[in-house]
């Protein structure tokens, strides 16, 4: 009798031991592989360069990389190593490592990094001047030693490099005031070298979520343009764009849509901004508002000041997430993904009409695993879809010209 | 005799680790199949499931005050789930769950990187927004609360179970 107890409870301590032993197991991870190799990416992110060569920068094994295509993603140069050790890159599901490629074939990237046990955030820059073969030390985007997060890069035509992230070094002082602190602050900063130094770091808004993605674009040369998912009054998490007088000076914050979203929680699922060459805002968002539930696209033709009704996009019974939108010369492109309770679709829509009509949604791409956000890529003459899979690897795909 | 005490103290020591797993169980991987198996492990009871992760920043406001709540209501079953998409932190989640008052709830830890197969399972409209509570009554019927929960809601809910009892 003592014998079979003694058994039974010796079985259970190794079962604790085999379900703690799972945790760390390679089923739980969203990548594929523990090395820095694109095969083992969570997260890339693609820029063209001006001369039509793909950049792709990538998290993986806890270091960020580049590489280069010159056939359209199926091969890539030999990557270069942009982070030295391993770091604790921010993983968040709206976290990335952000590029810009100038006109110079200057390469400028930002990502960020939890600094601490408590995850606040750090970003960091770096940039290149060689064509991607080295890349300089990595600096803080700021000064500050409270937390940033979220960072977005845009280049303007004159090569400037305009960066916007949520940061929250405003906390201590509401909190010295007793005041409540609600959100984050969205912040903003320029180089004019190509992102090798940036100036001083200016708030934009007080007050933003602080766990979602930015979209940032320019609307004219030295008018950047931010959508950000704002706090409104009551606490309602509905999203704004804000148009900025130059890259020094913020502008007014101007609402996308009345969702009604009232919540107290980290929705991890931020907006998505491309602007016509005609300046239109094209823009689409996740809401879980009173008004509206799910992805909505709509667009502005006064710079922000009014927006188109909400389209819903996808089908509501399989769950539609992360909607991307970008302007080409083809048309605008949106895409976003669907979950169908056993696979990922990546559905695409596209407007020949600068966003009044849209043609009907067509799978593109597919996987039966975890996979990035979807995101789109232009070189001026065709747009891609650039989606990282766990079980298929990174995939780019030009968005076929007939629907 | 030698034989016997070696026996006993081994058997003394088993029963010490088991006790003190039993005291602070520990986090337990939430998988495919897991939401159904919670369901069924808790038919006809009150239960509280709230979804939370370490890098939230309201759930790190709300997480105390759950664990008021569950010390206050025993005839709830309370359970938590971290649901922080992976890589996950089980010991970053469970110094928060002991901070919290949490300790010897029934607490899972997201563990499939296809998260949302995982989120599809308990809720196909839900995105990944957390905090998130779901109030399951004896009878099955779920409510589910998105953002931080209002504690005077939980009472209201708990005692709601009580009555019809």
């Amino acid at each position: 009798m003592i014998r079979t107890g003694l058994l039974a409870i010796a079985a259970l301590a190794c079962l604790q031991g085999a379900a703690l032993g799972q945790m760390h197991g390679k089923h739980a991870s969203e990548a594929a592989c523990e090395e820095p190799t694109l095969r083992c990416a969570t997260k890339a992110t693609p820029a063209f360069g001006p001369d039509g060569t793909l950049w792709l920068v990538w998290m993986a094994g806890g270091q960020v990389s580049v590489a280069s295509s010159q056939d359209e993603g199926r091969s890539f140069s030999t990557p270069t190593q942009v982070t030295t050790k391993r770091l604790n890159l921010d993983w968040g599901p709206d976290a990335r490592p952000k590029i810009v490629v100038d006109r110079k074939g200057g390469i400028a990237l930002a990502f960020s990094t939890f600094r601490d046990e408590a995850f606040n955030g750090q970003v960091f820059t770096t940039r290149s001047a060689d064509g991607g073969k080295s890349f300089a030390e990595l600096k803080p985007i700021t000064a500050s030693n409270e937390s940033q997060r979220f960072e977005a890069l845009a280049l303007d035509q004159d090569g400037t490099v305009f960066a916007a992230w949520l940061d929250k070094r405003n906390r201590i002082f509401a909190k010295e005031a007793g005041q409540k602190y609600e959100g984050a602050g969205l912040f903003f900063t320029s180089s004019s070298d190509g992102g090798t130094t940036y100036a001083d770091a200016k708030l934009a808004r007080e007050g933003t979520c602080e766990c979602c993605r930015l979209g940032l674009a320019f609307a004219a040369s030295g008018r950047p343009v931010a959508i950000f998912r704002n706090i409104f009054e009551g606490g309602v998490r509905d999203h704004a764009v804000m148009t900025f007088t130059d890259v020094a000076t913020p502008g007014e914050v101007r609402r996308v849509s009345n969702d009604d979203w009232q919540i107290n929680a980290c929705p991890h699922h931020g907006p998505s901004l491309t602007v016509a060459p005609n300046g239109t805002y094209h823009v689409a968002w996740y809401t879980n508002g009173k008004a509206r539930k799910g992805l909505f696209y709509a667009h502005s033709r006064d710079e922000g000041r009014t927006f188109s009704s909400p389209m819903a996009l996808g089908r509501p019974d399989r769950n539609p997430t992360r909607p991307f939108v970008l302007a080409g010369a083809a048309g605008t492109v949106m895409v976003w993904k669907e979950f169908d309770g056993e696979k990922t679709s990546v559905q695409m829509t596209i407007s020949r009409d600068d966003g009044e009509t849209w043609s009907p949604p067509k799978t593109i791409s597919s996987t039966t695993d975890t996979s990035d956000h979807p995101l789109l890529v232009s070189n001026g003459k065709q747009t891609y879809l650039s989606w990282m899979t766990k079980a298929d690897g990174y995939r780019l795909k030009a968005i076929e010209d007939q629907p | 005799m030698r034989f016997r005490f070696v026996g006993i103290a081994g058997l003394v020591v088993l029963i010490a680790s088991v006790a003190a797993l039993a005291a602070s169980p520990a986090l337990k991987p939430f998988e495919r199949g897991t939401w159904q198996s919670v369901l069924r492990g808790h038919a006809g009871r009150p239960v509280l499931v709230h979804f939370w992760g370490v890098t939230c920043g309201p759930c790190k406001v709300e997480l105390p005050l759950l664990g008021q709540f569950a010390k206050d209501h025993p005839d709830v079953d309370v359970v938590t789930v971290s649901a922080d998409l992976v890589p996950n932190l089980p010991a970053a989640t469970q110094s928060m769950l002991d901070k919290a008052g949490l300790s010897s709830t029934e607490n899972f830890i997201f563990n499939d990187g296809f998260v949302e197969r995982l989120r599809f399972e308990i809720d196909p409209a839900w995105q990944g927004d957390i905090p998130r509570t779901m109030l399951i009554s004896r009878e099955g019927t779920v409510t589910t609360i998105e953002g931080s929960a209002e504690i005077a809601d939980l009472e209201k809910w708990s005692a709601q179970q009580r009555s019809k009892h």
